[in-house]
Formats: C-alpha cells, structure tokens, sequence
C-alpha cells in the first residue's frame, strides 16, 4: 500500500513541523515553527540550518533526533510523531563521539549489531557492511586502531560511517566540522556530499559558516533567535556541488552570487530587533 | 626559571637514574635511622624503647618467620589472614558499590534516592565504627569483613558514581540514535567507558583499605597484621616487630598496587597513558 501511495506522490515528508514550540521553563527556544522536506523518491533533501548562536538550531536538530518532545505542536517523521530516538535517524555532534574502548571497525559495527537480529544480520555480514563503509569514508587500514590514534577529521569520519552503515533515511549534523582545522574540514565537506549521493538520506547540518551552507546544501534556513524560529528558507539560488571540491566551488560566480545572499539574510536577522528577552 | 623546569618534565631520563633518585628518600630515611640510633643506649638519641635500630629490627625479620612451636601464630598466617580480610571486606564493597553505584548514576529516581546519602556517609567517621562493629557482629571474622566493606564501599561508591558521571553525554546521545536501548546504553557504552576511570577507583580504594585493616585488628585476640601491631606495642621486646609489620603491609600493598596498574594496562589499552 504504501508503495501504492508514493507512486501517487502523496508519500508523508520525511520532516514535518506543525506549529512547533518548546519552551524551557518562560525561555521559548522555538516559536511556532512550521516546515517541510518532502519525500523524494531518489534522494533525500540536504538542509543547511545557520543562525546567530542560540537560536534554537540544536533544539530543532533534537527535537527531529526525538531527545526532545515539543511543548506545542508535531513533530512527524514519516507522517508519525517522533517519540524517541531510533535507528532511522543517525545524529553526528560537534564533539568527537567515538567510543573510545571500541576499536574503529567495533564502532561502526556497533549499531548493526545491536539491530542484528532485527536486520536478520549475521556477524560477518555485519563486517563487511562495516567494512565498506569504512572504505568510502577513507578509513580503510584504519580499522583496529583506538579512537585515540585518530585525527579529529577521522573521529568524525568514524562517526559518519558508524551512522550511515545503519541506512538512516535522515542524518542530523550538528556543527560536525567546528572543531576541525581549514584543510580538514574542507575535506570533511567534499566526502560529506560524495556521500550523500551515494547513500542520498534527508540530511540537516548545522553550521556557523555560510560557505559551507552554501557549499553542502540544496535548501538552507536561516533562523533569527529569542524566540527560535526560521526566518528564511532559501533553496533556488543554491548551485549543486557534487564533484566540485569546496575552494573550486567558492571561486564560481554563481557560488559567490549565493553566499552574497545568504549573507545578506542572515545579516538582517542578526540586526533584526530581538523579542522576547 | 620555572619554564625550563616545567620543559624538564617531558625530557627523557636513562633507567640507572629514575632508580637511583627514587632510592633516594628511603637512603636518607634509613641513614637518619642509623645517626639517631647509633651508639649505647643511654646517650641515644632516641631511646631504644621507642625507635630500635636498623640491626635490630632487620635482626627481628629471621625470628618471626622462623615462629617455633605452633604454626598458627606463624607469621606468613598472619599476613595471609590478613590479605583475606581485606580481600574479602573488598569484595563484598565491590559487589554492592559496581550496582548500586551504576542505577545512581542512571537513574535519576535512585540518585534522587541515594544521592544525599552516598554524600553524606562520606563524612562518617569510619574508625569510630570500629567499637560499634563488635557490638553489631561480635568480634570474629565476619566483623572484621563487614567493617572492611563497611569503609570500602563508603570509600568506592562516590567515586564510582564519579566516573559514571564522568561518561560525557555526547556517547549516551550517540548510542540512542544508533538504536540502544536503555539496557545496552548502560551495558555497552555507561559501563565500559567508564572501566578505566572505575579500575582506577578500585585500585585506590585496595590500597586505602590497608589502614582501616589495622584499625579493626588493632586487638588482642584479632590477629593478623594489626594485633602484631598491637603486640608490639605493649611489650617493649616485641618493639621492633611494629617496625617489620609496618614494611610489610606497606611493601604488600605497593606491590599489589602495581599489580593492579599493570592489569589495567593490560584490560584498558585504549586509555590514554598518563605517568
């Protein structure tokens, strides 16, 4: 039935906000939100998500992950109301989450085995998944090291391929490449959208760089702060850069034309007068 | 000045010399040892009463292992009845402080719970329970493993709870959205991440566990180490043997000590060294 369904085009969004807020205590983290990413039938959606700091990004990334429940509203996944965290959303955070008693290729192993049986997976099955993906995020040769031998652009390699292994129909990035130097976040980026249309899930990312917005996103939102909510949803004047390594993008006058405008959004709302508090 | 001396920490150091200059403190102390207790007696300046000289007390060491008459008071039983009580005192505390510890600091309903309690038994005075304990459970074994689990587990549970704590959320979030339950969280990602920072709690604590062992044998009819203490105490010919027990229960608990580091090598190779 549901194939029925997405071949008459009236599939759920993979993300849908319904007049979406969250309070802490009087503090409004996000005011009557509304979005949505629809379900593509090739490839998921890859949203950018900046803002100034404190605007209730990570909260939005949270609430979609299911650490968080909304004060007011719905949050759907799928057409259902996220109750928890689960498999079908992979989350990467800004601090490298690596286990560091596991080894890299036990960490990439460790979603598929605890899904083993769900999945019908045996042991070795799961090591050659774990294998491969290894294999396409760099890290082949790498796999019996400790998470303490690696780089901070590796960690954060494990823990994409750790997610992704686990075919998530949406990965949540949340500041992934800040504590990363130029080089390797650049690096970072270029493997980020190779493997998104490799894999192709619904990906948000937040990031603090319009560049690299620009650069990753088909669809970006810029939020104001206090309260959260997404001022801007730009998506026709982002060029698609699959292929093309992040400098070479940024040298492209229609990149250039993009980040202008992204800047100048995202300007605007940091001057916008802040209600609330 | 101070920024050479502080560069001077990470330079290496050749084998011969870490050995010589950790040497250094017990040359002195026993050369001290030697000036203060030198000569007759009467001009000493320490009265032999009070502090025997090096001979006589290396001179004690062939007496007691060569106890005559009956084998139960012979000296290796002494240490080995001791090495019991602390191994088991031990063990009991580590049965009781790895569970409880570990839903304290999952569970907010048994941190709500025990939290103020595990705080506050911090600061109970644990030689004072000494007396107490041989009201409660008499004066045989099980008194004396009870009071020692008694203040290991008083000594163990915060910083079991500390080291859970210490756990950052970043790999509790992680193993959600990979699809652990909460079971498996605590299991495969609480638990092991924490091992480290734990074997580390438990090796202090075995080591810290040696001083209340000669408090609650502190005792005539206790034996083990402690009521040698004791002995020595009240008979002046004896002295010296409060000297030996002293450098063995020290020697005992610094090897097992190193044990316990190199064993955590071994079973954590994945934390980063530190000296």
């Amino acid at each position: 039935m549901s194939a029925q369904r997405a071949a008459a085009g009236d599939a759920p969004p993979v993300v849908e906000f319904r007049n979406v807020t969250l309070r802490f205590g009087d503090y409004v983290a996000l005011l009557d939100v509304s979005f949505v990413v629809p379900d593509r039938p090739d490839a998921g959606e890859f949203v950018s998500i900046i803002g100034p700091s404190g605007c209730g990004k990570s909260t939005l990334l949270n609430l979609i992950a299911g650490f968080l429940q909304p004060t007011e509203g719905e949050v759907l996944v799928r057409g259902r109301p996220v109750e928890g965290p689960g498999v079908d959303r992979g989350m990467i955070f800004q601090q490298y989450s690596s286990f560091p008693h596991l080894r890299v290729l036990d960490n990439v192993c460790f979603g598929l085995r605890l899904n083993a049986a769900a999945r019908g997976l045996s042991d070795p099955e799961i090591v050659e998944r774990a294998r491969e993906m290894l294999g396409h995020v760099g890290l082949a040769g790498h796999e019996s090291k400790f998470p303490h031998q690696l780089s901070g652009g590796q960690k954060q390699r494990v823990a994409i391929a750790r997610s992704l292994v686990l075919e998530p129909q949406i990965l949540l990035m949340d500041e992934p490449f800040s504590a990363l130097d130029e080089p390797t976040r650049l690096e970072m980026q270029e493997l980020t959208v190779a493997l998104w249309h490799r894999v192709h899930p619904t990906i948000f990312c937040i990031t603090h760089s319009v560049e690299e917005a620009v650069y990753l996103a088909e669809r970006v939102f810029v939020m104001s702060h206090a309260p959260g909510q997404i001022a801007y949803d730009i998506g026709d004047v982002l060029p698609p850069s699959l292929g093309v390594k992040p400098l070479d993008a940024q040298e492209r006058p229609e990149f250039k034309a993009a980040v202008r405008a992204v800047t100048d959004v995202f300007r605007a709302v940091d001057r916008a007068p802040r209600g609330g508090r | 000045m101070g920024r050479g001396m502080l560069r001077g920490r990470r330079a290496p150091v050749p084998a011969w010399a870490a050995v010589a200059l950790g040497l250094v403190p017990a040359a002195v102390l026993l050369a001290a040892w030697w000036l203060l207790t030198r000569g007759e007696p009467e001009y000493r300046a320490i009265s032999p009463v009070i502090l025997p000289t090096p001979a006589d007390v290396f001179g004690f060491v062939p007496r007691l292992l060569h106890t005559p008459g009956d084998a139960e008071s012979a000296f290796w039983r002494q240490v080995l009845l001791s090495f019991r009580r602390v191994a088991l005192g031990f063990g009991v505390a580590v049965a009781v402080a790895l569970p409880l510890g570990t839903l304290v600091a999952s569970f907010r309903g048994w941190r709500l719970t025990f939290g103020p309690t595990v705080a506050a038994s911090g600061y109970v005075p644990i030689a004072a329970l000494v007396p107490l304990s041989m009201s409660w459970w008499g004066t045989g074994e099980m008194q004396k493993v009870l009071f020692l689990a008694l203040a290991f587990l008083v000594y163990l549970l915060p910083l079991v709870i500390r080291a859970l704590d210490a756990v950052p959320d970043v790999y509790v979030s992680t193993a959600h959205t990979l699809g652990a339950s909460r079971a498996q969280v605590i299991l495969r990602v609480l638990l092991p991440v924490a091992a480290p920072d734990i074997w580390h709690a438990l090796r202090l604590a075995f080591g810290v566990g040696w001083s209340y062992l000669v408090l609650v044998e502190m005792t005539v009819l206790a034996g083990g180490l402690g009521a040698m203490i004791f002995t020595g105490q009240r008979r002046s010919e004896l002295r010296p043997q409060i000297y030996v027990v002293l450098a063995v229960i020290t020697l005992i608990a610094w090897a097992v000590d190193l044990g316990w580091a190199r064993l955590g090598r071994v079973l954590f190779p994945y934390r980063e060294e530190r000296a």
